[in-house]
């Protein structure tokens, strides 16, 4: 209990620390931070409007530390203020509505690399040296070195315009309504085809090769020499002793790759103008949307931070040591 | 460096990246030699396809691809190995000092390297670079340089940790050596490997990262660099309107300069641990995972 509370203690620190980088940041730069932060929202944004934004940016009179205490209390009370592009849709609406999307898309993929690299991973790891293993770890290399862009961008012009197999861009067809209804879905589907080929190409590579490597380590310990002496069939050995416990390291860093869902298809959504929150935040970018910016980093900070935490939680259960510290 | 140079020479993933890295570096160097027309300047009509002329066609505006690539290739080699040179020098720095050191001084550089390494990296960055505006290949090699090394230093803090307690620190001391000393001339020479790894790791992530911060808009538009490349090609909408070369040149160019770079990576790492214990050692991919960097 002291380990996990002392855990969550820091995260609560390290919250404190990516509000504090947004506070500060306007403040640093040269020039006026209200000009910086609200200049293109300019003739949109009414008086009262305007002054609403400022308090939840801290932007208030008094000393520093007090700005900096407003700020901090209006985002611990969950206000992000409100979108500039979107006026006047708070923040936190904003990315609600695209958080659905990209946890769809990347949850879909990360959970279908996992399994996909980590079958990968076992299986070259059992034959290791054979032709299977080098097409495997060289393919590892070579998806994981080269940049989620590029790869975004070769699986488009391929598939998407070469081929014309699949649609090149938005999440579904722009004429349907959003319904529960079979060509609604459908053509969800068949949206989501290449942006999750292109997630799925660039996150498997990375599972196989943890997994591989937790294999072979294992693969040279004494119980599973044991295993084989006692004569159990190859699959039994592979899966239930070696695999089984290669997978626990694994296994956190699925959680961790789940906290980084939220940002990490930001290239990929912008190139097939996928509506998640990769693609709003690009959109922010290019707008200088700079309360949408700063809300993204706030709510990925808290997603790697949860993630962490459910780590943290899943050692306790598997590591009876950590109980009694 | 006699033994490691000799290793490298016998592992073909080093040979084949290290071959693919000095032809790229090569390519970049010579770059004024190699073509006549300005990177920047309009030389052609728009959207040619690949001519004698024009060997890899022309941008939507009539600039040369070719030209454009090569000399975009100085830039993506000077900001990754800048910000990579960085990035490592501030992670063995800070490791060292903290696993040698330990108490306090430990205890406040970790609690800052695991602060900074569960800020997520990509929209810290994103939101560094939207308030800087057009950054510079420069600056964005410096804004990588100061976020991006607490990696590094947790993994060097671990390997000095089970370098410290071995005979020949304990001789230094007793011998009165300098703690500077025993830093840099001890424990240093053994975590080379470590430092290496680090480094190439760190030299692909700036390059992606430089890549992708440009890609996304917040680069200098003024840059004649990869990333620029993909960002004025797509701006062009040019995969729409069929100029595949204008947009698959800086792709491929930057796909094969990664796959060079992490060739080499996995030879150092194989080298290092004959019994290839990546999982634990953390060959900068799975570390890249974890933490959610690598996948911009």
């Amino acid at each position: 209990m002291v380990f996990l509370l002392r855990r969550l203690g820091f995260y609560l620190a390290a919250f404190i620390a990516a509000a504090t980088i947004n506070f500060f940041l306007p403040r640093l730069m040269p020039g006026d931070p209200i000009e910086i932060m609200f200049s293109s929202a300019g003739a949109e944004l009414s008086i009262e409007n305007l002054a609403a934004l400022k308090l939840t940016f801290g932007f208030v009179d008094g000393p520093l530390w007090q700005q900096y205490l407003t700020y901090l209390q209006s985002i611990f009370t969950g206000d992000l203020g409100r979108s500039i592009k979107y006026f006047p849709l708070p923040v936190t609406s904003v990315l609600g509505h695209a958080l659905i999307w990209t946890v769809g898309l990347m949850g879909t993929a990360t959970i279908v690399s996992f399994t996909l690299g980590t079958f990968l991973g076992i299986l070259a790891a059992w034959r290791r040296g054979s032709i299977f293993d080098v097409v495997v770890s060289v393919g590892a290399i070579f998806a994981t070195s080269v940049p989620a862009v590029v790869t975004s961008l070769i699986v488009l012009f391929f598939f998407g315009f070469t081929l014309g197999w699949f649609p090149t861009g938005y999440a579904a067809d722009p004429a349907l309504d959003p319904s529960f209804s079979l060509t609604y879905i459908g053509s969800l589907l068949y949206h989501g085809i290449l942006p999750m080929l292109t997630l799925c190409t660039v996150l498997t590579g990375g599972f196989a090769v943890t997994m591989r490597n937790n294999m072979i380590n294992l693969l040279g310990e004494d119980y599973i020499v044991m295993a084989r002496a006692k004569g159990l069939s190859d699959s039994r050995v592979m899966l239930w002793y070696a695999a089984r416990n290669a997978l626990l390291p694994t296994v956190s860093s699925l959680a961790i790759a789940i906290g980084t869902v939220l940002g990490g298809s930001l290239v990929t959504e912008v190139v097939y103008n996928y509506p998640g929150l990769g693609n709003i935040l690009y959109q922010a970018i290019l707008a200088r949307d700079y309360p949408v910016i700063q809300g993204q980093l706030l709510i990925m900070t808290v997603a790697m931070l949860v993630a962490n935490f459910i780590v943290d939680v899943s050692y306790v259960l598997l590591d009876p040591r950590l109980r009694g510290a | 460096m006699g033994p490691l140079v000799r290793s490298l020479i016998r592992n073909r993933k080093a040979v084949v990246g290290l071959i693919i890295i000095a032809l790229i570096v090569l390519i970049a160097l010579a770059a004024p030699l190699l073509t006549e027309y300005n990177p920047a300047s309009r030389v052609g009509r728009p959207h040619q396809p690949p001519s004698a002329d024009h060997w890899l066609g022309t941008t939507r505006i009539g600039q040369d691809v070719f030209s454009r690539l090569i000399h975009g290739a100085r830039t993506s080699l000077a900001v990754g190995f800048g910000a990579g040179l960085l990035i490592t020098v501030l992670g063995t720095a800070l490791g060292i000092i903290a696993g040698y050191r330990g108490g306090k001084t430990d205890e406040v550089i970790s609690f800052f390297t695991n602060m900074v390494l569960v800020v997520p990296n990509l929209p810290l960055l994103l939101v560094l670079a939207a308030f800087i505006g057009q950054a510079s290949p420069l600056v964005i090699a410096i804004i990588l340089g100061f976020t991006s090394w607490a990696w590094g230093a947790r993994v060097t803090r671990a390997e000095t940790l089970s370098v410290k307690h071995k005979d020949f620190i304990k001789s230094a001391e007793m011998m009165g050596e300098p703690r500077w000393r025993i830093m840099t001339f001890e424990i240093f020479p053994n975590l080379i490997s470590i430092v290496g790894i680090n480094f190439i790791g760190s030299v692909i992530f700036a390059i992606i990262t430089e890549a992708t911060l440009e890609f996304l808009g917040l680069g200098d538009p003024k840059t004649v660099s990869w990333g620029m490349m993909l960002y004025n090609a797509q701006k062009a909408s040019a995969l729409s309107v069929g100029a595949w070369w204008d947009i698959l040149t800086p792709c491929f160019a930057l796909a094969i300069l990664g796959i060079g770079l992490s060739l080499l990576n996995f030879a150092v790492d194989e080298i290092a641990n004959p019994r290839l214990r990546t999982g634990n050692r953390l060959s900068r991919w799975t570390a890249l995972i974890r933490s959610g960097e690598g996948r911009l």
